[in-house]
């Protein structure tokens, strides 16, 4: 595992193992896929109004990924379904450009590579631009995020007080002993792996930046 | 320093009333503190210290109050937050 390295000129620079790469690369495609799934495609679409980025739903998606990836922006329903009609395309947008950034940094140029075999490669070296940092930062987090959802912990239950009142469980240190003790047999073990390393592939970034 | 947070905090006061929504973050068990931290510095602009204080209120009180403004600004701030995968809401001052 290696980590960031900050570059004279201001930018950054990290060698990816074939194998990590190939786990950045799947997880952001699923996330580029998920995050176009059900884009103002919700009741009927207005083919204009989706031009124009504005969306006719006004209900928050039903996966919960993307229920924590697009909160509502207000505690009130209807306030939040109004804005997110004229503002969820867009958030889409820059969180696909984010994911999309990660991805073709990480693809590999041979032509006749098709994304099923592991990459033949040892390792891949890249350079971000200091002015893509943040995108990079926001690209892992909603992996993070999306890995945490399914995980059982990071869905939007549990962190406002009204859920906490109304007993929904909220997340704790309990839940990340229960994948330290999961056995190396369970897959969720391994999903838990993934989600550890990328929190801490941002921390190496941010520490980067620290540097500067 | 003490004399620069006197006035800081008088111009916060004298604005106050023509600021009535504020842009509130709420706690989140998956982002990083120095993350969160990062965050609140590159796109509002603050300093290491007071982006620290603010994340740590989050984090201790399960919300805090990042930025104050119109409506307008506070919808912007909440997306921009929302790209960035933070939790926030945009509220008026006298619902907290």
């Amino acid at each position: 595992m290696s980590s960031f390295r900050p570059l004279d000129n201001g930018d950054l620079d990290i060698t990816f193992t074939s194998q990590e790469a190939h786990v950045l690369i799947n997880l952001t495609e699923q996330l580029l896929e998920l995050l176009a799934d059900g884009d103002g495609q919700s009741h009927s679409v207005d083919p204009l109004l989706h031009l124009v980025g504005i969306s006719n739903s006004e209900s928050p998606p039903e996966d919960p990924v993307l229920r924590r990836l697009l909160p509502n922006a207000y505690e009130d329903e209807q306030a939040a379904g109004e804005f997110r009609r004229y503002t969820e395309h867009g958030l889409r947008e820059k969180k696909k450009a984010h994911a999309l950034l990660i991805y073709e940094a990480l693809l590999p140029q041979d032509e006749d590579w098709n994304g099923d075999i592991p990459l033949d490669k040892g390792s891949i070296q890249v350079t971000i631009a200091m002015a893509d940092s943040l995108a990079w930062l926001g690209g892992l987090n909603d992996l993070r995020l999306a890995l945490a959802v399914r995980l059982g912990f990071g869905s939007e239950k549990g962190q406002h007080p009204a859920d906490q009142a109304a007993g929904v469980d909220t997340p704790n240190a309990d839940v990340h002993k229960k994948y330290e003790l999961m056995l190396e047999s369970d897959p969720m073990k391994a999903v838990y792996a993934v989600y550890s390393w990328i929190g801490w592939l941002q921390q190496s970034l941010l520490e980067a930046l620290e540097v500067k | 320093m003490a004399l620069g947070t006197i006035t800081e905090s008088e111009t916060e006061l004298n604005l106050r009333a023509d600021r009535p929504w504020v842009c509130v973050v709420w706690d989140d068990p998956v982002n990083l503190m120095t993350y969160v931290t990062h965050v609140f510095m590159v796109l509002f602009g603050y300093s290491k210290e007071r982006a620290t204080e603010l994340m740590l209120k989050v984090h201790n009180e399960g919300k805090a109050v990042v930025t104050s403004g119109t409506r307008e600004e506070m919808e912007r701030d909440v997306q921009r937050l929302h790209e960035y995968g933070l939790w926030a809401t945009v509220q008026r001052d006298n619902e907290l």
